[in-house]
């Protein structure tokens, strides 16, 4: 069951990040993300950085999926700050380019 | 037939024993998830900001002496949290009050009623310890900070200057500071508190210290099962509130009717979205083991919302 939300969620990330131009998708996992007022707060600090286009979370998974403008490029520490900044921590960190 | 000036003092008297009383319980939480009657340990991203509103209705009967005092105040409190960075934040708190003492010396029944601005609370809480994992926390924080006299101490209405009481503001500077730990989890959320606050003289009086012991615990009650992205939380809450506070000092003299020990127990309900949370709960005394004929607290009804913008 898990998994299925897991591979449902990430299609759906996937299927809309096809009608925008071309980015990159970050896929992180953030532990101690428990609710979702919490959650906003990390959603917020990405998407007022620059070139950050849209922050979908998913807090049963622990799963943050940022997608970026054009040409838009982080570092793996970039993005670890930016968790970090929000009160979180970042574990591990996948990117696609779409 | 009581002299005039022995009337107003007992009545003074009478009235500082209530206030003080109830000060403490009016410490204002934080503006975040989490528990409604007093602090958490969770972060406030650095450079964000939260905001809370509560009303708090706090009333006072049952007296214990001759006077039949009765209290009631509604306070309305305003905080800001702003984080500095993700260990850091500050606190500032606001509250505007309306209250109103009705009490009968033998004379007839008397009302007194005041309302303004209260004294404002400035404090700093620093995150020192924490554990993440996935859908879990673990956090120890360490708050301290102030109470400035920003509220009137001197208002006055047709029978002279109002009673300490019915004052909005105490005229004293008073600090205070304590341990907030919290464990959350994706599923319930637990919270404990230790705080100690020290009451300075003003006007030749000085309230007594308070020590206090808060615990919380929250249980998502709705949805049962997680589905992905991020839904509401609605939590079902109970807490609970130890309070001692010593007795109070008079030109150097203790009062000995004045406060005593509190337990209080609070069950509520809370819901929790991404941008805003609405809560309430009802604090009920279970214990009150008060000193001389101090006056019993009846309940205190609690309702807010805090928003992440």
């Amino acid at each position: 069951m898990k998994f299925k939300s897991l591979v449902v969620f990430i299609m759906a990330v996937l299927w809309v990040s096809y009608s925008f131009a071309a980015g990159s998708i970050y896929s992180l996992r953030v532990d101690g993300l428990a609710c979702p007022f919490c959650a906003y707060g990390i959603e917020k600090k990405l998407k007022r950085t620059e070139g950050v286009e849209s922050v979908d979370i998913d807090l049963k998974n622990g799963l943050v999926v940022v997608r970026t403008t054009a040409g838009r490029v982080f570092t793996e520490d970039q993005l670890r700050q930016l968790v970090e900044d929000a009160g979180f921590s970042m574990k591990s960190m996948t990117e696609a380019t779409r | 037939m009581i002299p005039v000036k022995r009337y107003r003092k007992v009545r003074q008297t009478i009235c500082f024993r209530i206030y003080f009383s109830l000060v403490l319980i009016l410490m204002v939480p934080s503006a975040q998830t989490a528990p409604i009657t007093f602090n958490t340990a969770l972060p406030v991203a650095k450079g964000e900001f939260l905001i809370r509103q509560q009303f708090i209705s706090v009333q006072s009967g049952d007296d214990p002496g001759p006077t039949d005092r009765d209290r009631t105040a509604v306070t309305s409190t305003t905080a800001l949290v702003y984080g500095v960075n993700h260990k850091l934040a500050l606190f500032g708190i606001l509250p505007y009050q309306d209250i109103e003492l009705s009490l009968n010396p033998g004379t007839g029944k008397l009302s007194r009623t005041n309302s303004g601005l209260g004294d404002v609370k400035l404090f700093g809480r620093y995150i020192f310890k924490q554990n993440n994992q996935q859908g879990r926390t673990l956090r120890w924080a360490g708050f301290a900070g102030f109470k400035a006299p920003t509220g009137d101490e001197d208002a006055r209405d047709s029978l002279g200057t109002l009673p300490p009481p019915v004052q909005t503001g105490t005229g004293s500077w008073d600090a205070f500071g304590g341990l907030v730990f919290t464990r959350q989890t994706l599923d319930w959320q637990l919270d404990a508190q230790l705080g100690y606050q020290t009451n300075t003289e003003a006007n030749q009086y000085e309230a007594g210290d308070i020590f206090r012991f808060d615990a919380s615990f929250q249980k998502r009650v709705w949805p049962r099962e997680l589905s992905v992205g991020v839904p509401g939380f609605l939590y079902g809450v109970l807490e609970m509130n130890l309070i001692h506070q010593g007795k109070n000092k008079f030109n150097g003299v203790y009062d000995p009717h004045s406060n005593g020990t509190r337990l209080l127990l609070a069950p509520g309900i809370q819901y929790v979205t991404r941008r805003w949370i609405a809560e309430a709960s009802l604090q009920l005394p279970i214990i009150q083991d008060l000193n001389g004929s101090a006056l019993e607290l009846g309940h205190i009804l609690r309702a807010g919302m805090r928003f992440n913008f």
